[in-house]
């Protein structure tokens, strides 16, 4: 069985639609301080099924706002610019980048554990001291090369889920014996086609393998989050297991027992929030 | 999340506890959730024309072991590769913990 190689997945990844307009700006949002918030804003609010969407999260209990906001505007005000931009390009990329059609593949999990690693990432990142927006981010779109896969390649897909499910191995592992690469190499490569910031290329390129990635940087971060997601059971999934995790990246988190226990309990409840945005 | 279940105001005996809060037609609050309702609450109540109401549910204790094993053996089936692996160790006993306590 012949399947495309890492260059053709590449040269073929036009076939993906294209990366909504606003959800770009917002990317771009992300390494450049000059932002002007109020026209990025407005243009949010032309979209009125994202801003209904994310206008339903932000008076959601979880923010415990004392007055209901009404707009993308007064969302920016109360929550930050950062907070909604994570919400709004959630909610645009979950609506906007359709799977298709590849047997097997639910693109309700998919995006379902996306937002849940973004939440994991956010809160794990807060414990240890960092910003975590860009983390939410990076942990959304984490696994984006496998939505290229699933739509460039959907039968040789399908094949790999149906490897996967046979040998009871990870999806990643049956995506490197079938096409001798996986969907981290396929998100790098998407990474660099839609200019990502740096810090969300590594997230999508070393998740797996998180010693390829600045020592202390986003893969690490990503690497464990996807673990807690996971465990937490958050994507839906019946024959979920925990990935393969780096011993070398648990080490250098170092965090302790009461700290995980509290990111477990933070991510649970982010998450449950958070799940409005899909839909 | 504490069962509860709506409870026709007829059948609620005194003692019972709110499950959440209770509140007129126009939003304003009458009793808060975890409120335990006295005889005269609930002629109070009757008189104001509520049906119904939210109670707390007691906890079944062979429900609440069965909820905790079947947690259980989900985390155990979502760590079948790695339950014995070191790295995964602080995870798996978080989570154990985590998710038997929550019944999730």
């Amino acid at each position: 069985m012949t399947h495309p190689s890492l260059a053709e997945m590449i040269a073929r990844l036009h076939k993906l639609p294209a990366m909504p307009a606003v959800a770009m700006e917002l990317l771009s949002s992300l390494s450049d301080d000059n932002t002007e918030v109020d026209a990025l804003a407005r243009r949010i609010a032309q979209d009125q099924a994202i801003a209904a969407r994310v206008l339903r999260v932000a008076n959601s209990p979880f923010y415990g706002l004392q007055t209901q906001v009404g707009s993308i505007r007064d969302a920016i005000v109360v929550l930050g610019f950062s907070s909604v931009r994570s919400l709004v390009l959630t909610a645009t990329v979950v609506s906007g980048l359709p799977a298709g059609r590849c047997p097997g593949f639910s693109q309700e999990h998919f995006w379902r554990h996306g937002l849940a690693v973004g939440v994991a990432a956010r809160n794990l990142a807060r414990a240890l001291g960092h910003k975590g927006d860009n983390l939410f981010i990076a942990g959304l779109l984490h696994d984006i090369g496998r939505l290229a896969m699933v739509v460039v390649a959907p039968d040789d897909y399908a094949r790999v889920i149906a490897t996967a499910h046979e040998q009871d191995c990870p999806w990643q592992q049956a995506e490197m014996s079938a096409f001798g690469y996986d969907h981290a190499d396929v998100g790098a490569a998407l990474a660099q086609r839609w200019n990502f910031p740096e810090d969300i290329r590594q997230a999508l390129a070393f998740h797996h393998a998180p010693s390829g990635g600045t020592p202390g940087g986003p893969a690490g971060l990503i690497h464990y989050a996807d673990a807690i997601a996971k465990a937490l059971d958050l994507d839906g999934a019946e024959d979920t297991q925990l990935p393969h995790l780096d011993p070398a990246t648990i080490d250098a988190l170092d965090l302790d027992q009461h700290t995980l226990a509290r990111v477990l309990a933070e991510t649970q409840e982010g998450f449950d929030h958070c799940s409005l945005l899909l839909g | 999340m504490t069962p509860h279940s709506l409870v026709p105001i007829t059948d609620i005996k005194p003692g019972a506890e709110l499950a959440e809060a209770l509140r007129d037609a126009g939003g304003a609050l009458l009793r808060p959730a975890g409120y335990v309702l006295a005889e005269a609450d609930l002629e109070n109540l009757q008189r104001r024309g509520i049906e119904a109401i939210a109670i707390v549910t007691p906890r079944d204790p062979a429900e609440d072991s069965r909820l905790r094993e079947a947690a259980r053996a989900r985390v155990l089936h979502i760590f079948r590769h790695s339950a014995e692996a070191p790295e995964a160790q602080a995870l798996l006993h978080a989570v154990l913990a985590f998710r038997q306590e929550h019944f999730r």
